[in-house]
C-alpha cells in the first residue's frame, strides 16, 4: 500500500437489497492512523457499510477500497491485516473462550502476540477462558470479541457497537486500548449509535441516516457548533402558539414556557424576532449538549433539502466530499 | 482444535456426539440384521438366487438384478437399504451439510469466519470434507459390523464373501456422496439449516420412494433412473462380490455435480447474517 493512501475509501458506495436501499451513494475517506466514528441510529446503514468493508457483502455499485485493496477480490491479502468485531457477536456456544480465541487465531493465519495481554487487561481469567461460551454473559462475550479483533495487532480495526454490554470499568480499558491502537499508527473505524462513545474515542465522525451521509466533521467542530438551548417564559401562560420562522427550531412547549434549540449563527436574529413577537418575562440561553446537537442535526436532515442551510459550521456535506 | 484444517475439525468437533450416536446406532442395527439373517435356516429361505419375490421387494433388498429378499445377500442387503439405515445417513449428511454454510449464516457465526483470510472455496472444501469423513465413518461402521458378523457365521460366509461386503460398503460411500453434493449446494445457497435438512431428507426419501414405485408399477419403470437408489444396489454387491462401477460412477457424478454447483453459488452471494 502506498504510505499516503487512505485506510478506507468509499466512493458513491451503494448497497441495495432487491428494491430496498441499504446504503445510498456513500462517499467517505478514512486516513491511516485515524480513529473514525460512524454514527447513526439503528437501520442507518452502518452495519451494511462495515460488512462491505470486511468483504461479507458486495457493493451494488461504487468503489470500496480498504488498505488500498478490494475487500472481496483481495480478501485473502486484506483479511490478515484486519480486525473485526461484529455488532451482534455470535460465537460457537460449545467452544470454550480459549478454544474460540485459538480457532479464530488459527483462521487469521498470523501470530497473535497480544492475546494474553488483552485477556489480562479485559479481566478474562484462565478460569473464564476454560468455560464454554454458552455460559458467558453478554459482557464476557463482548470481551472475547474485542480480544479476537485485536489479538493479531491488525493495521485496521473495524468495530461495530464495541462497548455494548461492557461494564464501566471495562469500558475504560477499552477506550485506553483504542487510544493505544491509534498511537501505534493503526486505524480504527468505530460504528455506534451512542454519541458519547464516538465523542470520546474519535477524531472525526461521519453521521449517516437512512443509508445516506448527513455530514462528516471533526468531533471538535461538532462540539463547537453545538446549538444553543433557549428557554422563554411567557407572561400570559397561554401555552402553544404559532412561532413563525422559529417553528424550525424544534419548539417544546410546557404551558407558558417554550424551549428551542437554535444554531449559534441564527441565535441573535431568532431571539430578536421572538422577543418582539412574544410577551417574554424570562429568558435563559445555554449551550446544548452534544447529544442534542446531534439530534438537531438529524432533525435538520429529516426536514428535507430545504433546510440543509442549517448544517453546522465546519461541516462537510455529502456534496462537498 | 487442530490448527491445520480448523474448519474441518470444528465441523466434526461440534457434532462429535451426534456422530458417535449415529455410528453406534449403525453398529447395533447391522448387528441386528446379521443376527436376524443367521436365525433364518437356509431351508426356510424362498430361494437364494431365484427371483421368487415380487419385483418391488427388490427395492428392499438393495438389488436391481437377480437377488431376492429371500436370500442371505438379500436379507443382509436389506440392512443396507433399510429406512433406518437411510435415516441415519441422512441425519449425518443433512446436519453436516447444514453446518457447512447455512447454519453459520443463520446463527451469525459466519461473520467471524469469513472476515478471516479464508476463501469461500476453502470454507466449502473443509466443510465438505467433514461430511465425507462422517459418511465414511458411518459406512465403515456398517461395513465392519457386517464383515465381522459374516466372518463369525459359516452359513452367512458361504453365501456372502467379505469382498462383497467391502463392495457394498464402497457403494454405500458412493450413495452418501451422491446425497452430499446436492445438500452442500443447498447449504451454499441457503440461509436456514432447516432448508438444508429438508432438501436432504426430501432428496433421500423421494429418491427411495421413486425407486420403489418404479419397481412396483411397470408404467413408472423409466422413473427409476432418476432415483439414486436405483444405482445403490448393496444386495447385488453382496451376492456377486463386486462393485458395480457404472452405478458407482453415476452416484459419484451426481454428488460431484452438486459439489461443483456449490462453489459458484457460494462465491456469488452475500454472506452477512
Amino acid at each position: 500500500m502506498h504510505p499516503a493512501a487512505p485506510a478506507i475509501e468509499l466512493r458513491a458506495f451503494t448497497k441495495t437489497y432487491g428494491r430496498a436501499t441499504g446504503v445510498d451513494r456513500l462517499t467517505v475517506t478514512v486516513e491511516t492512523g485515524e480513529v473514525f466514528g460512524f454514527l447513526g441510529p439503528n437501520g442507518a446503514g452502518k452495519t451494511t457499510t462495515l460488512r462491505t468493508l470486511t468483504g461479507l457483502l458486495r457493493p451494488t455499485s461504487g468503489q470500496v477500497r480498504v488498505l488500498g485493496l478490494d475487500p472481496v477480490a483481495d480478501h485473502r491479502r486484506l483479511a490478515p491485516r484486519l480486525g473485526y468485531l461484529p455488532g451482534e457477536l455470535r460465537l460457537y456456544p460449545e467452544l470454550t473462550g480459549s478454544q474460540t480465541l485459538g480457532l479464530l487465531g488459527d483462521l487469521q493465519g498470523v501470530p497473535t502476540p497480544r492475546r494474553a495481554e488483552l485477556c489480562e487487561r479485559l479481566a478474562l481469567s484462565a478460569a473464564d477462558l476454560a468455560r464454554p461460551v454458552r455460559e458467558y454473559s453478554r459482557g464476557m462475550k463482548q470481551k472475547i470479541g474485542l480480544v479476537q479483533a485485536l489479538q493479531h495487532d491488525p493495521e485496521l480495526v473495524v468495530l461495530d457497537e464495541p462497548s455494548e454490554g461492557l461494564d464501566p470499568l471495562v469500558q475504560e480499558t477499552f477506550f485506553a486500548l483504542l487510544k493505544e491502537t491509534a498511537a501505534a499508527g493503526r486505524t480504527v473505524l468505530l460504528s455506534s449509535h451512542v454519541l458519547p462513545e464516538v465523542q470520546r474515542a474519535c477524531g472525526r465522525v461521519a453521521i449517516v441516516r437512512s443509508g445516506r451521509l448527513v455530514t462528516v466533521q471533526t468531533v471538535a467542530a461538532l462540539r463547537e457548533a453545538r446549538a444553543r438551548r433557549v428557554r422563554l417564559v411567557l407572561e400570559d401562560g397561554h401555552g402553544p402558539r404559532p412561532l413563525g420562522a422559529a417553528e424550525a427550531w424544534s419548539p417544546a412547549w410546557n404551558r407558558g414556557e417554550v424551549r428551542l434549540l437554535i444554531p449559534p449563527e441564527d441565535l441573535v436574529s431568532a431571539l430578536r424576532e421572538l422577543l418582539a413577537a412574544l410577551p417574554v418575562t424570562d429568558l435563559t440561553v445555554e449551550e446544548a449538549g452534544l447529544e442534542e446537537a446531534f439530534l438537531d442535526l438529524y432533525r435538520a436532515g429529516e426536514a428535507g433539502p430545504g433546510t440543509t442551510n442549517r448544517t453546522m459550521p465546519g461541516t462537510k456535506t455529502e456534496a462537498q466530499l | 482444535m487442530r490448527s491445520r484444517f480448523p474448519l474441518f475439525w470444528l465441523a466434526l468437533h461440534r457434532r462429535r456426539r451426534m456422530l458417535a450416536y449415529l455410528a453406534a446406532g449403525m453398529v447395533l442395527f447391522e448387528t441386528l440384521m446379521v443376527v436376524v439373517s443367521r436365525a433364518v435356516p437356509p431351508a426356510q429361505l424362498l430361494g437364494g438366487e431365484v427371483n421368487a419375490a415380487p419385483g418391488a421387494f427388490q427395492a428392499f433388498s438393495g438389488s436391481t438384478g437377480d437377488v431376492s429378499l429371500a436370500s442371505y445377500p438379500g436379507l443382509l442387503g436389506a440392512g443396507l437399504v433399510h429406512p433406518l439405515w437411510i435415516a441415519l445417513q441422512l441425519t449425518a449428511i443433512g446436519s453436516l451439510a447444514a453446518a457447512a454454510v447455512a447454519a453459520d449464516l443463520e446463527s451469525g457465526t459466519i461473520e467471524l469466519l469469513i472476515t478471516r483470510p479464508i476463501s469461500r472455496a476453502r470454507l466449502l472444501a473443509e466443510r465438505g470434507a467433514a461430511i465425507v469423513a462422517a459418511s465414511v465413518l458411518l459406512n465403515a461402521a456398517a461395513t465392519v459390523t457386517l464383515a465381522v458378523g459374516i466372518a463369525a457365521s459359516p452359513t452367512l460366509h458361504r453365501a456372502v464373501s467379505l469382498s462383497g461386503v467391502v463392495a457394498a460398503g464402497l457403494l454405500g460411500c458412493c450413495l452418501t456422496l451422491c446425497l452430499t453434493g446436492p445438500a452442500l449446494a443447498v447449504s451454499a445457497a441457503g440461509r436456514r439449516r432447516a432448508q438444508v435438512l429438508g432438501a436432504t431428507i426430501a432428496f433421500g426419501a423421494v429418491g427411495f420412494a421413486l425407486n420403489f414405485i418404479a419397481m412396483a408399477w411397470s408404467k413408472a419403470r423409466p422413473l427409476r433412473y432418476l432415483s439414486p437408489f436405483h444405482y445403490y444396489t448393496p444386495g447385488d454387491a453382496l451376492a456377486h462380490a463386486h462393485l458395480p462401477w457404472a452405478s458407482a460412477a453415476v452416484l459419484l457424478a451426481v454428488g460431484m455435480a452438486g459439489v461443483v454447483a456449490a462453489f459458484p453459488l457460494l462465491n456469488h452471494r452475500d454472506l452477512a447474517p
